[in-house]
C-alpha cells in the first residue's frame, strides 16, 4: 500500500509538471518512474505478471522503459487487468459491445479517477483551449447517465464540468443525435456572435453535416469556435474520410481547419492524444502538418505489425503506448491502430483492417453470433 | 524493387475481340489497376452492359457450334495437355505463374509451386476421364443419346453458357471450375476476383496454344464484384451461374440470379480435425502432428478444406498438450520449408491480439517467435471457434470426442472437410456421425488440403450438377 501511495504521488507529480515538452531531466525521471510502475504492476497484477514471466521480462530483467512488455488490448477482454481488488475500482470503462455480446467487451477498471482527471484535463486544455477560451460545450454525445461505462462520455463530462461555460449541453439521447436542437444552438451561437466548442465522435459530426447538407443549410460559427472529433471506425458505425469531414466542417459550419482537432483515446488508456494544430495556432504558428501530440507522461512507439519491434520513423506500423496514468491497470498497451512516427508525434492511420478480434476473419462470425 | 509491367488480366477469344484496333469495334477500353494483395498492376477491359452482352452472346454461339460437335474425349485431351503447361516445371507458363502469383497473391513461391502441381493432378486427361466416368458411367452420354436400361435413350447437355464468379482465396479453383464446364461442353465466362485474377487467364492462354477452337469458347475478365449493371447482363445471359465466395457474396449474387438460371453456389465452409485417444500413441503422435501441420499450413488455411479447430481426445498414451507441442514443432519446421505468405498489418495484429487473449484467459499458447508465422492454442474446451486463418490453430482437449460432435452440430451446415485420426472402426463410426451432422468429406489427418479429382465438392457432383438430361422416347 505504501509503494502504491508513493507511486501515485510520484506519477501525479510527474503529470503535474505540465503538458509542455519535457526536458532531459524529465526524461530520466520518466524512465525511472516507468520502471517503478512496472515493478508495481508486475507484483500486483497477476495476469500481467504471468504474461511478463512467460516472456522472461521480469523487473530484474527490464532496464529500459522500451523493454516493458505491452499487453495487446484484446487481453482486456479476457481477464481482469488490475492492481489490487476489483471492488475498489471507482469505475469500469467498457469497450463498445458489438455482435459478440457483453461478455466479449473489454473492461478497464479504473481505481483512481483523480489520476485520470490529472491526465485528461490539462491535456484537453492544452490542445483544445490553448487560448484560454471559455466556451459553451455542445456535446454530440450522450450524458453519463445514458452511457455510464463509456470512457469517452466520462471524459467529456469532466471536461464540460471543468471548462464548459453556460449553455453547455448534450445532444444525444436514446433516439440518437437531436439534430434540430443542435442546429438551433448553432444558429444561436451564430446570431449572438458567441463562439462554441463542439465535441463528439466523427460519426456524430458526419450525421450532423449530412443533415445540414441535405437541406442546403450553412452556419457561420463565430471566430474561435472549434471542434473536437474522435474515432472513426472505432467508436461508431458510419464512416466519412477525415479529409471529407474536415472539408464539410469548414464548408457547413464556417470553421477554420486549424480549429478542427482530432482526439485519439482508447478505453484501456487513461491518457489521450490530440492534434497539434490548434495549440500551434494559438502560439501564433502556422502548423505545417497535422499529427498527434504525445503528452510527456506517455511514450508512443510505432512497431512492426509482424515482429512488434520498433519501426523506423516514417514507416507504417502498429501503435504501442506506455501511459504512466495507467498506474492501476497495465501501463504498456499494444494496440491494433496503425500509425506513422514522426519527429514531433505520430500520425494516426486508423485501425488495422481486419484486426478486430471477433473470433474469426471470415463471414462465419455472423452465424456464430446468430447462434449464441 | 523494379516496377512490373502491367499484366493482361483478361482473355477474350479471337474473333470476339473484333477486327479494328485491339478492341475497337467492341468499344472496350483497357484500364490499368492494381489488383491482389500485392497490388500488382493489371490491364483490365472496361465493359459496358452492351459490349458484355455481345461477348456473352458470341461465346454462347461458339459453344453451340463448336462444343456440341466435338467428341468429349478430344476436349478432355486438349484440357489435359493445356493444363500441363501451367503445372509442369520448365514450361514457360508455369515459370511465368511462379514469377507472378507469389507477388500477386502474397502466398510464398513454394506454396504456389506445390499448389499448381497438386491441383494439376486433377486437370490431367486421365483424371478428368475417370471423374466424368464416375459421374456419368461413360463420356458418351455427353456426345450422343445413349440407351437406358429402362428403355429409351437419354443424353446430357451442359449449359450453353456458364458464368463463373470466382473467389480469390485459392489459386486454381478458377481453373477447376472452367474445366468442369468445358467437360460438359459449356462455353464459359469467368469473372475473376481481385485477390487472384490471373491464373484463369493463363489457363485460357494455354488452351489457345493447344486448341484454339476450344479456347474460343472461353472468356475471362475482371470487374469489381457487385457491379450490378454488368452482373445483371452476365446472369441473364447465362444458363448456369457458378459462384464461389463468402456467405455474404453468395447471398448477394443469389438474389440476382433469374429463376430459370441454374445457380451453383460454393459459400464459406469450415474444416475441423478429430484425433481419438487410440490414435495418440507414442508411435503415431508425431506423424499425426506433421500431417495436421500440413493441413493447417497449406494455402495458409484459406481453403474451404482447411481445419479451424482440432479436437484431441484425452486419455491416450500421448497427452493432447504434447500433441499440440508436436504440432507446433511441425508448423515451425513448415514455416521454413513452405513459408507463410505476406500478411497485412491487420492480419498480423489480429494474430497478436488473439494470442494475448488466449494466453490471458488461461489457454496454453505455442507460437512462432519470429513473428506470427504459426500459432497453436490449446485449451480444455469443446467449443468450435473459427480461426483467423494464416496458420492459427486451436487444439481443443476433450474427455470424449462425443462432446465435440454435439458442439459441431451447430457448425454442421457450414462443415465441409473433417480430418480424422483413429482406428478403422472409430473412423467409420465418426464418419457416419459427421455425415449426419453435415460434413461432406472425411479424410485421414494430413490429407485435408488436397481433395482427389473425384471428390464431391461440398457434397455435390462436379459435372452432373451442371447438366440437363434429355430423354428420348421412341416408338
Amino acid at each position: 500500500m505504501e509503494t502504491q501511495d508513493a507511486l501515485r504521488a510520484a506519477v501525479l507529480e510527474y503529470i503535474g509538471r505540465g503538458v509542455e515538452a519535457a526536458d532531459a531531466a524529465d526524461a530520466d525521471d520518466f524512465e525511472r518512474l516507468a520502471l517503478e510502475v512496472f515493478a508495481y504492476q508486475f507484483a500486483e497484477n497477476e495476469p500481467y505478471r504471468k504474461y511478463c514471466e512467460r516472456r522472461g521480462r521480469t523487473p530484474d530483467a527490464v532496464a529500459r522503459w522500451t523493454e516493458i512488455p505491452a499487453v495487446p488490448t484484446a487481453a482486456f477482454k479476457a481477464a481482469l487487468l488490475l492492481c489490487g481488488d476489483p471492488q475498489e475500482a471507482e469505475i469500469v470503462f467498457r469497450t463498445s459491445g458489438t455482435t459478440a455480446g457483453p461478455e466479449r467487451r473489454g473492461a478497464h477498471h479504473v481505481r483512481d479517477l483523480s489520476l485520470y482527471e490529472a491526465s485528461a484535463l490539462p491535456n484537453f486544455r492544452a490542445h483544445m483551449l490553448p487560448d484560454g477560451a471559455q466556451l459553451p460545450m455542445l456535446i454530440l454525445g450522450p450524458t453519463l447517465e445514458t452511457a455510464p461505462d463509456s470512457s469517452l462520455t466520462w471524459m467529456l463530462e469532466r471536461v464540460r464540468r471543468a471548462f464548459g461555460a453556460d449553455g453547455s449541453a448534450h445532444f444525444v439521447d436514446e433516439s440518437g443525435l437531436r439534430v434540430a436542437e443542435l442546429e438551433q444552438a448553432l444558429a444561436a451561437s451564430e446570431s449572438a456572435g458567441k463562439p462554441v466548442a463542439l465535441l463528439g465522435t466523427a460519426a456524430a459530426f458526419a450525421h450532423l453535416l449530412e443533415a445540414l447538407e441535405a437541406r442546403g443549410r450553412r452556419v457561420r460559427l463565430p471566430a474561435g469556435s472549434r471542434v473536437m472529433e474522435t474515432g472513426g471506425s472505432k467508436r461508431l458505425g458510419r464512416e466519412m474520410p477525415r479529409d471529407e469531414l474536415y472539408g464539410m466542417l469548414v464548408e457547413r459550419l464556417g470553421l477554420s481547419e486549424f480549429y478542427c482537432v482530432a482526439e485519439y483515446g482508447m478505453t484501456e488508456m487513461c491518457s489521450q492524444f490530440y492534434d497539434n494544430v490548434l495549440r500551434e495556432r494559438a502560439r501564433g504558428q502556422s502548423p505545417v502538418s497535422r499529427h498527434k501530440v504525445v503528452p510527456p507522461w506517455v511514450r508512443t512507439q510505432v512497431v512492426d505489425a509482424e515482429t512488434l519491434e520498433p519501426c523506423p520513423d516514417g514507416r507504417l506500423g502498429l501503435l504501442k503506448h506506455l501511459d504512466l496514468a495507467n498506474l492501476d491497470s497495465v501501463m504498456a498497451i499494444q494496440t491494433d491502430d496503425l500509425g506513422i512516427a514522426g519527429p514531433e508525434g505520430f500520425e494516426l492511420m486508423g485501425r488495422a483492417e481486419g484486426a478486430e478480434l471477433r473470433g474469426c476473419s471470415i463471414a462465419i462470425d455472423q452465424w456464430l453470433s446468430a447462434q449464441r | 524493387m523494379a516496377q512490373r509491367a502491367a499484366l493482361d488480366a483478361f482473355w477474350l477469344p479471337e474473333g470476339l475481340r473484333r477486327a479494328s484496333g485491339p478492341f475497337g469495334d467492341a468499344g472496350l477500353e483497357i484500364q490499368e489497376r492494381a489488383l491482389g494483395p500485392g497490388h500488382l498492376p493489371m490491364r483490365i477491359p472496361t465493359f459496358s452492359p452492351h459490349t458484355l452482352r455481345e461477348l456473352l452472346a458470341g461465346l454462347r454461339e461458339r459453344g453451340s457450334a463448336v462444343l456440341t460437335e466435338r467428341p468429349l474425349v478430344e476436349i478432355v485431351g486438349s484440357i489435359g495437355t493445356a493444363a500441363a503447361r501451367l503445372t509442369s516445371p520448365g514450361e514457360p507458363l508455369y515459370e511465368e505463374l511462379l514469377d507472378t502469383l507469389p507477388e500477386l497473391t502474397g502466398y510464398s513461391r513454394r506454396m504456389i509451386e506445390i499448389g499448381l502441381q497438386r491441383m494439376g493432378a486433377g486437370w490431367t486427361a486421365q483424371a478428368l476421364h475417370s471423374a466424368i466416368e464416375e459421374e456419368f458411367g461413360s463420356l458418351d452420354l455427353l456426345d450422343d443419346f445413349q440407351s437406358r436400361p429402362s428403355g429409351g435413350y437419354h443424353r446430357a447437355f451442359g449449359p450453353p453458357l456458364t458464368v463463373h464468379v470466382f473467389s480469390g482465396n485459392i489459386p486454381g479453383i478458377s481453373v477447376s471450375s472452367l474445366v468442369r464446364a468445358l467437360c460438359v461442353k459449356s462455353a464459359s465466362f469467368g469473372k475473376t476476383a481481385a485477390g487472384e485474377p490471373y491464373l484463369a487467364v493463363c489457363f485460357a492462354r494455354a488452351l489457345a496454344e493447344e486448341d484454339a477452337e476450344l479456347a474460343g469458347c472461353l472468356a475471362v475478365s475482371y470487374w469489381p464484384g457487385g457491379s450490378e449493371d454488368l452482373e445483371a447482363v452476365a446472369f441473364s445471359e447465362a444458363s448456369a451461374v457458378v459462384a464461389y465466395g463468402s456467405d455474404e457474396t453468395i447471398g448477394d449474387v443469389g438474389r440476382r440470379i433469374p429463376p430459370a438460371t441454374r445457380f451453383i453456389a460454393y459459400p464459406n465452409r469450415v474444416g475441423v480435425a478429430l484425433v481419438t485417444r487410440r490414435a495418440l500413441t507414442a508411435e503415431r503422435a508425431r506423424q499425426l502432428a506433421r500431417g495436421a501441420a500440413l493441413d493447417v499450413a497449406t494455402f495458409d488455411q484459406q481453403g474451404c478444406v482447411s481445419p479451424h479447430t482440432i479436437y484431441a481426445e484425452a486419455g491416450g498414451a500421448v497427452d493432447p498438450l504434447d500433441f499440440a507441442r508436436y504440432l507446433g514443432e511441425a508448423l515451425d519446421e513448415l514455416a521454413q520449408r513452405i513459408p507463410r505468405g505476406v500478411m497485412s498489418p491487420g492480419e498480423s495484429a489480429l494474430i497478436h491480439q488473439l494470442r494475448a487473449h488466449a494466453e490471458v484467459r488461461g489457454a496454453t499458447v505455442f507460437a512462432g517467435e519470429r513473428g506470427t508465422e504459426w500459432t497453436v492454442i490449446i485449451e480444455e474446451s469443446a467449443e468450435f471457434e473459427p480461426s483467423p486463418l494464416n496458420r492459427v490453430i486451436r487444439v481443443c482437449c476433450v474427455a470424449d470426442l462425443s462432446e465435440a460432435l454435439s458442439r459441431l452440430e451447430k457448425v454442421g451446415p457450414h462443415l465441409q472437410t473433417v480430418a480424422v485420426a483413429g482406428e478403422t472402426d472409430e473412423v467409420r463410426s465418426l464418419a457416419a456421425r459427421l455425415g449426419a451432422i453435415g460434413a461432406t468429406r472425411v479424410v485421414p489427418v494430413g490429407e485435408a488440403a488436397w481433395p482427389t479429382p473425384h471428390w464431391h465438392h461440398d457434397g455435390r457432383f462436379q459435372f452432373l450438377d451442371l447438366v440437363r438430361f434429355v430423354d428420348l422416347e421412341t416408338d
